[in-house]
């Protein structure tokens, strides 16, 4: 009845006219950017979190994850259409998607991949409203030591899953835990690294960092190719899938949300790990694996009910222990940081709104996404052919506009190009920013986890493997850490291609 | 040299930096750790990761791994462009206005990475500078800055 109870709380805030518009403004823009190559969800989240400040908390963390949800829906349309994935999750659905829209089935392909997605979204925002509760009362007999060994643990996962070579991942975390570090040492009142700049002494902000490695780096990038794209050709008809579309695809849907869900929850998961690990999957488990590539449905299905999947898993983590699991959930818990709210296991508590309203909203955002998604398909084609050398100055603009706003001050604009100048070369020489995103986020956080378990035990190392969670989780922190070492293993690890 | 071993060489020694820095913080003890611990086991860190990445490099470039050119068959001056005009911008902005500055920004950027028609330029600059002026400044109240001339 409890339970019941704050769902009807949640609906009754997701159903006021504002908090309606903001989720869908929330999931057309998360369309729209998953849409857009080049332009992921953590950009368009890091650009739209200033102009969030003057809206109510609930509403702002509407739009927030309406994006972020709602470019898992966009990112396929690219990856069918055009074989070029709208944002990294989706790189898998281009295998068998762009395969059946060249057979003339672009329409089942886009329409299971809607359909599907809406089925994992939902299910998995279900999962989320049953789960996080239990998982906040928990979270309360958590002490500093289990927190700094989650933190070490979720860091260890994302670097350990990255694409290329391990020892580049943890470099990216460690720097990440560096520049999270500038700034007031609160508990001393020492300013570290910020070198008598004023705005550096409250540290470097997160939206200046973000839009710099994922928005600005990804336009140089792009403006240093042939910016010239070809759209395939194709008449879109028929979105529904038949009878037998349906049978093939059943179950890699049901299969990708609940392994994308659980890839979800994973501090250092997320979507992309997700909808990789349902294809291997389902390729495993197929009749005629030699067919994948060629235009299989359940390609198509499987992964995009993963990643939808994934992302109603992300809200766990942040929303009941208050620690971010990518980082997407990272610019997320800066945004409930900037509106005054603390995640953690109190939120449920303290504000039953925040939490119930935008679980709420996302069942409604994702009725949204289907409604809008299928017959706006054409437009979203339209504006695929927007010319690049046309659309880059705007996505600049935006990200200028973003940056400044956040303090008023050209500081952070310099700070945002500065991290533009070091995204740019990370991509060259093959280094991933999320680990070095969310180490930064969880940075201050985990200093002060640190700090709080060596006072209780009087400078003891030993406390993170003395008592039972704490040890559980550090030792799987340590076995990912060794494992690559082991010969067999090295062959073995799964890697996410780049 | 291969790509990792410069790569790995910079990092190690960016995070020699980060210890030394971190040092005029002081470490305290582990009892009671002062400032500079959190970013000296950073630093640390850096220099063991980035270490272990130069020896894992060193042995791809015994087994024939040469450096990959990083810039060969692309435009990456328009990189640069670009990044000097976000500079450009960051210092413009408060004594040129935002509309002013804007429609400047776009316009270069227009001209100078895949030349437009002189039309389109001067269109586009303007639209663009009003509307983000009408979304930013009047409809989300962002502060934009005025300028010299008041706009």
């Amino acid at each position: 009845m409890d339970v019941l109870g704050n769902i009807w709380v949640g609906f009754q805030t997701a159903f006021q006219p504002m908090n309606l518009l903001f989720c869908f403004l929330g999931v057309l823009m998360g369309t729209l950017v998953g849409v857009l190559p080049g332009l992921g969800p953590v950009a368009a989240m890091s650009l739209l979190l200033p102009t969030t400040f003057h809206v109510s908390p609930v509403s702002a963390i509407i739009l927030l994850a309406g994006i972020y949800y709602g470019a898992m829906y966009g990112g396929s349309t690219t990856s069918i259409l055009v074989n070029i994935p709208g944002e990294v999750a989706s790189v898998v659905t281009c295998l068998d998607g762009y395969q059946m829209a060249r057979q003339g089935r672009a329409g089942p392909a886009l329409g299971i991949s809607a359909l599907g997605s809406f089925m994992a979204g939902t299910l998995s925002t279900v999962g989320l409203m049953f789960l996080a509760p239990p998982l906040a009362e928990v979270a309360l007999k958590f002490g500093p030591p289990e927190y700094f060994s989650l933190m070490t643990v979720g860091l260890t996962i994302l670097s350990f899953l990255a694409s290329g070579p391990m020892w580049k991942a943890l470099v990216m975390a460690a720097f990440g835990l560096f520049l999270g570090c500038v700034g007031i040492d609160t508990v001393t009142a020492t300013f570290r690294f910020s070198f008598n700049i004023i705005e550096l002494s409250d540290g470097i902000g997160l939206v200046p960092v973000a839009m710099g490695l994922f928005g600005i780096s990804e336009v140089m990038l792009n403006v240093e190719k042939s910016m010239e794209q070809s759209i395939f050709e194709t008449k879109i008809k028929a979105l529904l899938p038949t009878l037998k579309d349906w049978a093939d695809s059943l179950w890699p849907i049901a299969r990708g949300t609940v392994l994308g869900f659980f890839l979800g929850i994973l501090p250092g998961g997320g979507a992309f790990i997700a909808s990789f690990t349902s294809y291997a999957l389902e390729k495993k488990l197929s009749r005629h694996p030699e067919k994948f590539g060629t235009g299989m449905i359940a390609g198509v299905a499987g992964p995009e009910s993963a990643n939808n999947a994934a992302t109603g898993g992300a809200f766990i983590p942040l929303l009941s222990l208050g620690i971010p699991a990518n980082a997407v959930m990272a610019l997320l818990l800066g945004a409930f940081i900037l509106h005054g709210i603390t995640p953690g296991p109190m939120l449920i508590q303290q504000h039953p709104k925040i939490f119930w309203g935008p679980v709420a909203s996302m069942y409604l955002g994702n009725v949204m996404l289907l409604v809008l998604n299928l017959p706006l398909i054409g437009l979203w084609v339209k504006i695929l052919k927007v010319p690049y050398p046309i659309l880059f100055p705007l996505i600049l603009l935006f990200c200028l506009i973003g940056a400044y706003s956040l303090n008023n001050s050209v500081i952070d604009v310099m700070i945002m190009a500065v991290f533009g100048l070091i995204g740019y070369f990370l991509k060259k020489f093959q280094y991933e920013a999320a680990p070095l995103v969310l180490a930064f986020v969880l940075g201050p956080m985990m200093e002060n986890s640190l700090r709080q378990s060596l006072f209780m035990s009087e400078g003891s190392l030993l406390i993170f493997f003395q008592r039972p969670i704490s040890t559980a989780l550090m030792g799987t922190a340590i076995v990912l850490l060794v494992f690559p070492l082991v010969p067999w293993f090295k062959k073995k690890r799964f890697i996410i291609p780049a | 040299m291969n790509n990792d071993q410069v790569s790995s060489g910079l990092w190690f020694f960016i995070g020699g930096a980060i210890c030394m820095g971190s040092l005029q913080y002081k470490l305290g003890t582990l009892a009671s750790p002062a400032s500079g611990l959190m970013p000296f086991f950073a630093g640390l860190a850096i220099c063991i990761f980035a270490g272990s990445g130069f020896i894992h490099a060193t042995t791809k470039r015994r087994q024939g791994e040469k450096w990959g050119r990083i810039f060969a068959g692309l435009k990456w001056p328009n990189a640069f462009i670009i990044l000097a005009s976000l500079f450009a911008y960051a210092l413009l902005l408060v004594p040129l206005g935002f509309l002013l500055c804007t429609a400047l920004f776009i316009g270069f950027l227009l001209r100078a990475i895949i030349p437009q028609r002189w039309p389109v330029i001067i269109g586009g600059a303007f639209l663009t500078a009003v509307c983000s002026y009408l979304i930013f400044e009047v409809w989300l109240k962002a502060q934009l800055p005025k300028g010299l001339f008041g706009f």
